[in-house]
């Protein structure tokens, strides 16, 4: 039934936005983290999607060329340099004076969250829409 | 037993529940860097007269996004919707469709 397979298709999309808005989100709460286990500052992690074949859910190979699902392929970490401030009182500070803050922007971060959010809500749309399809099915047999 | 009607009936909601997947594809992959907007030919498969598989294609003219990606959400929006529509026209259609044959059943049992 391809209109199961389109559902799991929507749930892969809303899946994959909420990983990318936890990362966000985490970003956000250490904007100004300077210790980390693997040690240094905090550096900013964000989701790299990358589309996938959905296998179809009993065996069906009719169409099944026809749904990608979407996937957190991986988690990049931000390679650029810490910000380095000027906070010779920091516990932290460099013998220069100098701490190293993550490279965060919140207002960047912010709107990549309200992005996240409004791909979820279009997921979630997709999912009703195709839900009031397969509940019209089942009314024929009313 | 339900004619022939029905049988185009049954072929044009299942195209439109293909449909419907590519769409629900697209939205899923509106962050996905490098993807392509695809589609399936509406018009054409339903001429085809052999049921078979939809074909998808990537849609050009859509304006593309700087990671390749040329998803737009109002595109699929409308889609989503348009499909809806459709499918529920053809499920009312096929209902009565159905309606008629149990009226000439019951119409033998209940003289």
């Amino acid at each position: 039934m391809s209109l199961f397979s389109a559902m799991a298709v929507s749930a892969s999309g809303m899946s994959a936005q909420r990983t990318r808005a936890e990362l966000l989100v985490e970003n956000l709460a250490n904007a100004e983290t300077t210790r980390t286990p693997e040690g240094g500052p905090y550096r900013r992690k964000d989701a790299v999607f990358a589309s996938q074949p959905m296998g179809a859910a009993f065996g069906s190979l009719f169409e099944e060329h026809l749904q990608e699902g979407v996937t957190v392929e991986e988690i990049s970490l931000d390679s650029r340099p810490p910000e380095r401030r000027y906070m010779p009182g920091h516990p932290d500070a460099g013998p220069d004076g100098y701490v190293a803050f993550p490279r965060i922007d919140p207002a960047a971060d912010m709107v990549d969250l309200t992005g996240a959010a409004r791909g979820f809500q279009a997921n979630v749309a997709a999912i009703a829409a195709v839900k009031d399809m397969l509940m019209r099915s089942i009314d024929l047999f009313k | 037993m339900l004619s022939g009607i029905a049988n185009d009936l049954e072929r044009y909601m299942n195209l439109l529940s293909a449909r419907q997947k590519v769409v629900a594809s697209n939205i899923a992959n509106a962050d996905t860097p490098g993807y392509q907007t695809q589609d399936i030919d509406f018009e054409a498969e339903f001429r085809a007269a052999a049921g078979g598989t939809p074909a998808a294609f990537p849609v050009s003219g859509l304006p593309e996004k700087n990671d390749g990606n040329n998803v737009s959400l109002d595109r699929e929006a409308r889609l989503l919707a348009e499909n809806g529509i459709r499918f529920n026209l053809a499920s009312n259609l096929m209902r009565t469709q159905i309606q008629e044959i149990r009226a000439a059943l019951q119409s033998g049992s209940n003289p």
